[in-house]
């Protein structure tokens, strides 16, 4: 199992001029290591990384749009794999964080657990090319083509949990200003 | 009596709102967006959009997406209206109030009436899902209005505005099925 906090350093590492979406325990890591105006985080809307991760990239099309999802956020809006399917936008890095748990509201158990395919249900989606990966040196290696390759991409990633969720950090920058400061770095830089 | 309006007319005003906010010189290809969730009450409109190469349409598997997708857009600058039904608003007004109101992200939507009788003012008709869709906006303080006929067009570009103003929600809901 990788560590979601070791992911998203590789992935600040690599984003470039990327927009990211995190979402629920990817959310605080995220704040830290990222504090910047081109991220987004989806807190409160129950699983709608996915679809403002499509209308990002469906609008700027020039910039990589690199979702970081749930397992528990991604089936309460499950439809969005067909969604972004049908809207094909090349530049969607859909990156699935699986741990098996709603890790947020105390670890419950997701609906089919460990069970749950997401790669195969977005490629069966239309998703341009989809693979779950279980280790870090994996995902060194494929990272170069994810930020590149046309999309839209899902890489399901096998996790453990995050240190830190919504629930036990300090609140970050309230959405509607991370919406205003998004649009006006995307807009400024045309 | 309410009217039909011609889906000509509602297009129209999606091309000139559409237009406006572009202003001169910037990007035109697409005009706007449409994002919907297919609405038997504006079946019209959204098989004239398919024959739009201007307008570009996407279609949405929830009314949930199609609010992310419309507030994923607007943050980039592009221009959207979001096209759903009734039952469709009841379905996604968690997301309304998580994007829209509280992310304060101006959606302007077109929200069709199915079933509304047209000799009855929505308030009277014997449909649930026709009663209390302008009662629930009202709760939630989204400013609404209906469009009843081809006059009421000019309904579509002032509620937009109104969106735009605010930085959130505003809705016209189309009463009679669109023509």
């Amino acid at each position: 199992m990788m560590k979601p906090e070791e992911i998203l350093e590789l992935i600040a590492a690599a984003r470039g001029t990327a927009i990211c979406v995190p979402t629920m325990t990817t959310g605080p890591a995220w704040r830290t290591l990222a504090p910047d105006d081109l991220s987004v985080g989806c807190v409160g809307f129950m699983g709608g990384a996915s679809a403002l991760g499509l209308g990002l990239a469906l609008g700027a099309p020039d910039r990589r749009v690199i979702v970081f999802d749930g397992d528990g956020s991604l089936l309460m809006q499950l439809g969005s794999l067909a969604t972004i399917a049908g809207a094909r936008p090349r530049n969607l890095v859909h990156l699935l964080f699986k741990n098996g748990v709603y890790h947020t509201s105390g670890s419950q158990e997701t609906p089919g657990g460990q069970g749950v395919d997401f790669a195969a249900m977005a490629k069966a989606a239309g998703y341009r090319s989809t693979c779950t990966i279980s280790t870090l040196d994996d995902l060194k290696k494929r990272l170069p083509a994810l930020l590149s390759d046309e999309g839209p991409i899902m890489a399901q990633l096998m996790t453990g949990l995050a240190d830190s969720t919504p629930m036990n950090s300090p609140p970050g920058t309230p959405f509607h200003q991370q919406v205003a400061n998004v649009r006006a770095k995307v807009s400024a830089a045309g | 009596m309410p009217e039909s309006v011609p889906s000509s007319l509602i297009i129209d005003a999606f091309k000139e709102i559409f237009q406006a906010e572009r202003g001169a010189g910037k990007r035109h290809e697409p005009l706007g967006w449409v994002i919907s969730v297919p609405d038997t009450h504006q079946k019209s409109v959204l098989a004239a959009l398919d024959k739009e190469r201007s307008l570009r349409v996407i279609t949405c598997s929830t009314e949930d997406d199609a609010n992310a997708v419309a507030a994923g857009l607007y943050m980039t600058g592009e221009p959207v209206i979001v096209m759903i039904q009734h039952a469709g608003l009841y379905a996604s007004v968690n997301t309304i109030r998580g994007i829209s109101m509280d992310g304060k992200v101006p959606i302007f939507y077109m929200i069709g009436l199915l079933s509304r009788e047209k000799d009855k003012d929505p308030k009277d008709s014997r449909h649930s899902m026709v009663r209390f869709a302008e009662p629930l906006l009202d709760v939630f303080g989204i400013p609404h209005a209906r469009m009843e006929g081809p006059d009421d067009v000019k309904l579509i570009p002032e509620y937009y505005r109104k969106s735009r103003e605010r930085k959130g929600p505003a809705a016209v809901l189309v009463g009679l099925e669109t023509a």
